[in-house]
C-alpha cells in the first residue's frame, strides 16, 4: 500500500490489516475508502508531540479526579467532628467551598479527559474520505414475502381458533384491567374523600369552640390582640384562638387584620353597604378601622398577604392576583377571580379582638360546589 | 397670713383682688400647657429649638422647604406635611437618599445620599422638635442584641411575604417593589419597621416591642453575614432556581460547545 500507515500484518506474505477492511467494506457495504492518510508522518517529531500534549490532558483528568475523591473525604463540609452537636455557622467558612470544589474536580476531570480523546480523534488519527452508495426503494420482495410468511406462522401457532377456552380466559383479564381503569376516574366524580363541611367551616366557627366566640391571636397562638396594637397602615396576621388554631390542622383559618387611614376605612364601609355578603353579617364587621380579610388566595391558595398601604392593595405573590382592600377585597388584577372573603369582626367584654362567626363563604381557591356569594345574599 | 387671721366676711375689693389673681394665674397656667403641647407654637418659636435641630433647620430650609413648605407643613400635591411623622422616618428616608426626591414616581429608590449620617439626624431632631412623632429607640450605629431565633420567627410571619426569606426583595403591584435589605443599616432597619416607608405596613411599637425589633434586625443583619456556596446565591430561593438556571445556561452552553466541536471537524 502507497499509504504506508504501519496498519499491516507486516510480513509481506498475505494482504495487509488495511487491505482485508478496505476489501470488506466494499464488497459488504458498499463503502469505498478513497483516501486514506496520516496527519503526521509515523514517528515524527510534531507526532511525538501531539501524543505527549493528549497524555498530559489524560494525566490531568485523572489527577483532578484523585483531587476529588480527596476534597470529598477531606475537606470540611461541617464543623465535624464537633463536642455539642453541629451549629450552622453563617459566614464565609471554609465548609462553604465543598460543593463548589466537587463540582470544579469532578468537572474538570471530565473535561480533560473530553478534550483528550478530542485531540486524540482528530490530530492523531489518519484523515478518511469514504464514500457510501445510497439504497433507494423498498425492501427485496421475497425478503417480504418472508416476514408476512413468518407473522402468520406464528400466528397459527398460537392455535387461538383451536383452542377457544383460551380465547375466552383471555377475555377475563381484559374486562378486569379495562375496569379498574374505569373505576378511577369514574369513582372520583362519585366518592368525596372528604367530610362534606370540612370547605364550608374554618376555625373561626364558633360552634367548633363550645358556642364561644374565637379570639383572634397572634402567631405564638396564645396572645389576644387588641385593637391598639395595630398602627394606622399597619397590618399583622390572625389566627382563631383555639387549641391548635396557629397550626397545619387550621391552615385554612389566618386572616390578615388591617387598620386603614380614616378616609380609606370610611370608604371601605361605603363599599360594604353594596355588597350583600358582608353587609348580612349580624353586627358591621368592622371594628373602628380595622378590617380582617382571608389570606388565603382565591385562585390557588397561597397567602395573599403583601399588604401595600398607599394603594390598600393586598397581592398575591404567587401569581400577581391583586384585590382591593377598599373595595370588599375585589380582585382587580391576576388570576383570581373571586374575592377574599371578610373575617367579620367585633370586640369582646374584655376589649380583644373576636369574629363574629365564621366567613360568609368558604376561604380559598374555587371547588365544585362552592358559592362566590353567601346563598342568602 | 390669711390663713392665721380669724374667719370672718372678706370686703368686696379684696374678693375681688383675689378672683383676678386666680384668673391671672389660670390664664398663665393655660398659656403655659399651650405652649408645651402646641406643635406650632415651638415652630413659631426658633429660639427654643436645640442646637442639632437648629442645624436641621438650616439644612431644611436649604433642601427640603420647596416641596414640604416652610416649618414642614407640606405643599399640596407636591410635598406631603411632616408634622408627627418623626425623626425616625426623616433620618431613614435621608439617610437611604430616597430623600431629597429626584423626581415623583410610584416609588422612591435608593440612591447614594445627599448628606451624611449626622446631617440626616440634625434633619431628624428638627422635624422631631416641630411635631413629635416616632424616635429610633437606640442610640448609636448598633442595635441592641437581639434573639435570632425569635427574630426569625417575626420575620418570616411579617416580612418575607415581601422582603423574600432571603431579604432579597420581590415584586408589588405596577412597577413598585420591596427593595432587598442587603444595604439597610440596623437604624435603618428599625426606622422601616417603626414608621413603614411608601408602601411598607408600619410596625408600630404595640404590635413589635422595640426588643422585637432588635430580634428581627439580629435576624436579618445574620442573615446577610452569611455566604453562599459557590459565591452566587441566585436570590437564594433553592433548588429549583439552582436548576433552572444550570438547565438554561448549562444546557445552552454545552449545545453550543458540541455545535463548536462539530463545526471545527
Amino acid at each position: 500500500m502507497s499509504t504506508g500507515t504501519g496498519t499491516g500484518t507486516g510480513n509481506g506474505t498475505g494482504p495487509t490489516r488495511f487491505e482485508v477492511v478496505r476489501q470488506g467494506a466494499r464488497e459488504h457495504d458498499d463503502v469505498e475508502i478513497v483516501h486514506y492518510e496520516p496527519q503526521y508522518p509515523p514517528g515524527s517529531k510534531a507526532e511525538k508531540r501531539m501524543t505527549r500534549i493528549v497524555s498530559l490532558m489524560f494525566m490531568l483528568s485523572g489527577l483532578t479526579a484523585i483531587l476529588f475523591v480527596l476534597a470529598y473525604v477531606w475537606w470540611p463540609f461541617t464543623d465535624w467532628p464537633s463536642v455539642d452537636g453541629w451549629q450552622y455557622q453563617p459566614g464565609n467558612t471554609a465548609s462553604k467551598g465543598f460543593t463548589p470544589i466537587l463540582g470544579l474536580m469532578l468537572g474538570l476531570s471530565l473535561g480533560f479527559l473530553g478534550l483528550g480523546i478530542l485531540t486524540w480523534g482528530k490530530k492523531l488519527l489518519p484523515h478518511e474520505i469514504a464514500l457510501q452508495d445510497r439504497h433507494d426503494g423498498g425492501s427485496d420482495p421475497a425478503e417480504r414475502a418472508l416476514t408476512g410468511t413468518t407473522l402468520q406462522f406464528i400466528g397459527e401457532e398460537l392455535g387461538l381458533a383451536r383452542r377457544p377456552l383460551l380465547k375466552v380466559a383471555l377475555a377475563a383479564p381484559a374486562a378486569g384491567l379495562g375496569a379498574a381503569a374505569l373505576v378511577v376516574p369514574v369513582g372520583m366524580l362519585i366518592k368525596d374523600p372528604h367530610h362534606p363541611d370540612v370547605f364550608f367551616h374554618t376555625g373561626w366557627d364558633p360552634a367548633a369552640n363550645g358556642g364561644k366566640k374565637v379570639r383572634l391571636v397572634r402567631e405564638d397562638g396564645v396572645t389576644a390582640i387588641r385593637p391598639e396594637d395595630i398602627s394606622v397602615g399597619g397590618q399583622i396576621t390572625a389566627f382563631p384562638g383555639i387549641p391548635e388554631g396557629n397550626r397545619n390542622k387550621h391552615a385554612d383559618s389566618p386572616v390578615l387584620l388591617i387598620r386603614l387611614r380614616q378616609d380609606d376605612a370610611a370608604r371601605l364601609r361605603e363599599n360594604i353597604k353594596a355588597y350583600p355578603t358582608n353587609a348580612k353579617f349580624e353586627k358591621h364587621p368592622m371594628v373602628g378601622d380595622l378590617v380582617a380579610y382571608s389570606k388565603i388566595c382565591t385562585h390557588a391558595g397561597c397567602p395573599a398577604s403583601l399588604y401595600e398601604q398607599e394603594t390598600n392593595r393586598l397581592l398575591c405573590p404567587c401569581h400577581q392576583s391583586q384585590f382591593l382592600i377598599t373595595d370588599n377585597a375585589k380582585p382587580i388584577f391576576g388570576p383570581a377571580t373571586q374575592r377574599l372573603p371578610m373575617l367579620p369582626l367585633e370586640l369582646d367584654e374584655e376589649g380583644f379582638l373576636a369574629a363574629q362567626g365564621d366567613f360568609a363563604v368558604p376561604v380559598g381557591p374555587a371547588f365544585w360546589e362552592k358559592p362566590s356569594e353567601r346563598r342568602d345574599a | 397670713m390669711v390663713a392665721h387671721s380669724p374667719r370672718r366676711p372678706r370686703s368686696r375689693a379684696r374678693r375681688r383682688a383675689i378672683a383676678a389673681l386666680r384668673m391671672l394665674a389660670a390664664l398663665v397656667l393655660a398659656g403655659g400647657i399651650y405652649a408645651l403641647v402646641s406643635p406650632n407654637a415651638q415652630a413659631n418659636a426658633p429660639g427654643q429649638l436645640s442646637a442639632a435641630a437648629q442645624e436641621g433647620r438650616a439644612l431644611y430650609e436649604t433642601s427640603c422647604i420647596s416641596c414640604h413648605a416652610n416649618n414642614g407643613q407640606g405643599v399640596e400635591g407636591r410635598g406631603p406635611s411632616l408634622i408627627g411623622v418623626g425623626s425616625a422616618a426623616v433620618e431613614f428616608q435621608v439617610e437611604t437618599g430616597r430623600m431629597p426626591a429626584a423626581a415623583q414616581g410610584a416609588q422612591l429608590e435608593r440612591k447614594p445620599p445627599q448628606f451624611n449620617s449626622d446631617e440626616a439626624r440634625q434633619l431628624g431632631q428638627y422635624i422631631q422638635e416641630l411635631g413629635g412623632g416616632p424616635e429610633i429607640a437606640f442610640q448609636g450605629e448598633q442595635a441592641p442584641k437581639g434573639d435570632i431565633a425569635h427574630g426569625g420567627e417575626l420575620f418570616r410571619v411579617n416580612c418575607s411575604s415581601c422582603h423574600a426569606f432571603s431579604a432579597a426583595g420581590g415584586a408589588l403591584s405596577s412597577g413598585k417593589f420591596a427593595p432587598s435589605l442587603e444595604p439597610s443599616t440596623d437604624r435603618q432597619l428599625y426606622a422601616a419597621m417603626l414608621t413603614g416607608p411608601q408602601n411598607m405596613p408600619v410596625f408600630g411599637d404595640n404590635q413589635m416591642s422595640p426588643q422585637d425589633k432588635y430580634d428581627v434586625i439580629a435576624y436579618v443583619q445574620n442573615l446577610k453575614s452569611d455566604t453562599d456556596p459557590g459565591g452566587w446565591g441566585l436570590g437564594r430561593f433553592g433548588p429549583v432556581t439552582e436548576g433552572v438556571a444550570i438547565f438554561l445556561f448549562g444546557m445552552v452552553l454545552l449545545a453550543f460547545a458540541a455545535l463548536w466541536i462539530a463545526g471545527k471537524s
